[in-house]
């Protein structure tokens, strides 16, 4: 049997044929930069970014707004034994539903029928696929909760201004915590990422990411002595959420730097294995 | 050593050969390909052959580099896919028309598609109505039928000009139209010297769009011919005769020169390996030997594909016959018997 090799495989030049109708230039290998651009082609062309992103901004804002009016009497009276600062973002604890859910979607949504396989087929380098994807939905919850926050801030501190508790951008960590919102909302689609990479399945994600963040992570508090303190303090939702907060609510949890981190550093790891995975299994 | 395409002169497409050494992939103790060994080369449509089951997705999927090989290597000019700077402007590929998102029109599909490999943009509206989707650009593909979904998959195999394309039971869903479409298309692509590799498990649909067949069962190439010694070694015509006195019959028919396959004497039944009914007729007439039956036979393709995977078909309704494949009977063996004596094909290089 004969043996074909070609030489020097080439980008297809100038076909005259029909085919060919206007023949791409020849090309380089393609990098990162395709592979973002990709991405954000796809997330925006579909309904269910913008009906996601407008949810969170809904909760974000909404649930802030209202907390904050019901809540602003008792804040200004003297039973009040919370913080006014821990209401003004209060929202943003549902809305990171949405942003869970985002990160979850652009994984699983690929795997519903197969369209994983076109998205190898033209980035076969996987780490890129995985990381132009962190990008992308990073990025874009970054912005769109940081946004969420701030009028979620204004919206609800006004109620709190006229009992006469409201707090300034100017006060102890208030534009920390804005900022924070969306720092928590991007790591978190990215934790959402990893679990959606890992399992594959949209609803076996999600039923997962939200029995981590909401469930487990009160459910440990019930456990007795620093063994519960510290599994509490480090759960994902509880270690990450604390920079979203002015003035958390629980007084155990980590300093919102330093809860940020540890949250950062489990959400890397559960990347990493994903990542690992992904690469290696059969796409 | 290199390989012109077949057209010579037509066009600048790169040459490029698919080739598989030892290639095997196992699943726990299945092994849906078993160590093959192939070359798809560039001017031909390549007819990758077999019944559901048999390995040619897996083949293909290992091709594209979305499932790794337990042993050996399939290379695309002489590069694992993976190495290929920007693959869909090599390789074209369809092998499921429903891996869209259904929520994603038509042309924002393939917009993502040309970004990830620096595709001009125009080229989407060039594919787009290369395939006739033109009207249905902006409609969601969640709503397209099956075949327009394979008119979608289509497009987006040729969005980067690919030298190979790959397409996975392209004629699936296709209407009559679509069907001599697509084959037209396939013959347009091999002869601008594309390497085109097409999976089917339908026999007569290879023998109308391929040059060159890549049978598989079971995981193993079962054979690796052109599709004109295929067509010759099967297609045979030849003349049944049923005769009271057929022992006789056989012997007049020798002396006159003419070919008898090995008769089923029990049945008073001959072969008589010609086209000619009127040969046999005459010589019987004359010899005043009475015939019983006289009919020409034509074996099919069909036929022929069916007894050589019949041994490898993983889901049969019946008992697979006989003992099974070995790779010993050759493609000059017996042209003219039943097809149902071949075993297999191994390896006929028909080059």
């Amino acid at each position: 049997m004969s043996t074909v090799r070609t030489e020097e495989p080439q980008v297809p030049a100038a076909a005259s044929a029909a085919l060919s109708l206007d023949a791409p230039p020849p090309a380089g290998s393609i990098g990162f930069r395709q592979a973002l651009t990709a991405e954000w082609a796809k997330l925006w062309t579909v309904r269910s970014t913008t009906w996601t992103l407008a949810s969170l901004f809904v909760l974000g804002v909404g649930l802030t707004v209202i907390i904050c009016a019901a809540s602003a009497d008792w804040l200004a009276s003297g039973d009040a034994d919370e913080s006014p600062g821990s209401f003004v973002t209060w929202g943003m604890m549902f809305a990171q539903i949405p942003a869970v859910v985002l990160g979850i979607v652009v994984v699983t949504s690929e795997y519903a029928r197969g369209l994983i396989t076109a998205t190898v087929a033209a980035v076969p380098r996987r780490t890129h696929v995985v990381l132009a994807k962190a990008v992308v939905v990073a990025g874009v919850l970054l912005a769109v909760a940081t946004v969420t926050a701030f009028f979620g801030y204004w919206g609800g501190n006004a109620f709190l201004e006229s009992t006469g508790v409201g707090l300034t951008l100017g006060d102890d960590g208030v534009i920390r915590a804005l900022i924070g919102c969306g720092l928590y909302a991007a790591v978190l689609g990215v934790f959402g990422m990893a679990l959606g990479l890992l399992m594959r399945h949209t609803a076996a994600a999600v039923t997962t990411a939200l029995a981590l963040v909401f469930v487990v992570g009160n459910l440990v508090m019930l456990v007795p002595g620093a063994v519960g303190e510290w599994l509490a303090k480090l759960m994902p939702g509880n270690a990450g959420s604390s920079i979203a907060m002015v003035t958390p609510f629980e007084g155990m949890l980590l300093g919102p730097w330093t809860g940020f981190a540890v949250f950062c550093a489990e959400t890397a790891l559960l990347l990493g294995v994903a990542t690992l995975r992904f690469v290696r299994r059969d796409a | 050593m290199s390989v012109e395409p077949s057209n010579g002169d037509g066009g600048g497409m790169n040459p490029i050969a698919i080739e598989a050494r030892g290639l095997a992939k196992t699943y726990g103790s299945t092994t849906a390909v078993d160590s093959v060994d192939f070359t798809v080369r560039p001017g031909l449509v390549t007819g990758f052959l077999g019944p559901n089951g048999a390995g040619k997705s897996t083949t293909m999927r290992m091709v594209l580099g979305l499932d790794r090989p337990s042993a050996g290597a399939v290379t695309v000019g002489g590069r694992d896919y993976r190495e290929i700077g920007a693959p869909l402007r090599t390789v074209g590929a369809l092998l499921d028309a429903h891996a869209v998102h259904p929520g994603r029109t038509a042309r924002d599909h393939l917009r993502w598609l040309a970004a990830s490999n620096s595709i001009p943009r125009r080229r989407v509206d060039d594919v787009l109505g290369l395939v006739g989707l033109e009207s249905a650009a902006g409609v969601r593909a969640g709503k397209y039928s099956l075949g327009m979904g394979q008119r979608l998959g289509i497009a987006a195999a040729l969005l980067g000009d690919p030298a190979v394309v790959v397409l996975d039971e392209p004629v699936n869903g296709l209407d009559p139209e679509g069907i001599r479409w697509i084959r037209s298309l396939m013959r347009q692509l091999a002869d601008e010297g594309r390497t085109v590799f097409v999976s089917s498990h339908l026999m007569s649909e290879m023998a109308l769009t391929a040059d060159h067949l890549l049978v598989i069962g079971r995981g193993s190439i079962l054979a690796d011919t052109s599709m004109t010694e295929f067509i010759n070694c099967y297609a045979r015509t030849h003349v049944r005769v049923r005769a009271p006195r057929a022992g006789e019959l056989a012997d007049l028919l020798r002396r006159e020169g003419l070919e008898l396959a090995p008769a089923d004497t029990a049945r008073d039944e001959i072969q008589v390996l010609t086209d000619s009914t009127a040969a046999v007729g005459d010589l019987a007439g004359a010899a005043g030997l009475r015939l019983h039956e006289l009919t020409l036979v034509r074996s099919s393709l069909e036929d022929a594909f069916m007894s050589l995977t019949a041994a490898s078909v993983e889901f049969s309704t019946q008992a697979p016959p006989g003992p099974s494949a070995g790779p010993s009977a050759h493609l000059t063996a017996t042209p003219a018997a039943p097809p149902e004596s071949v075993r297999s094909i191994s390896q006929g290089d028909a080059a």
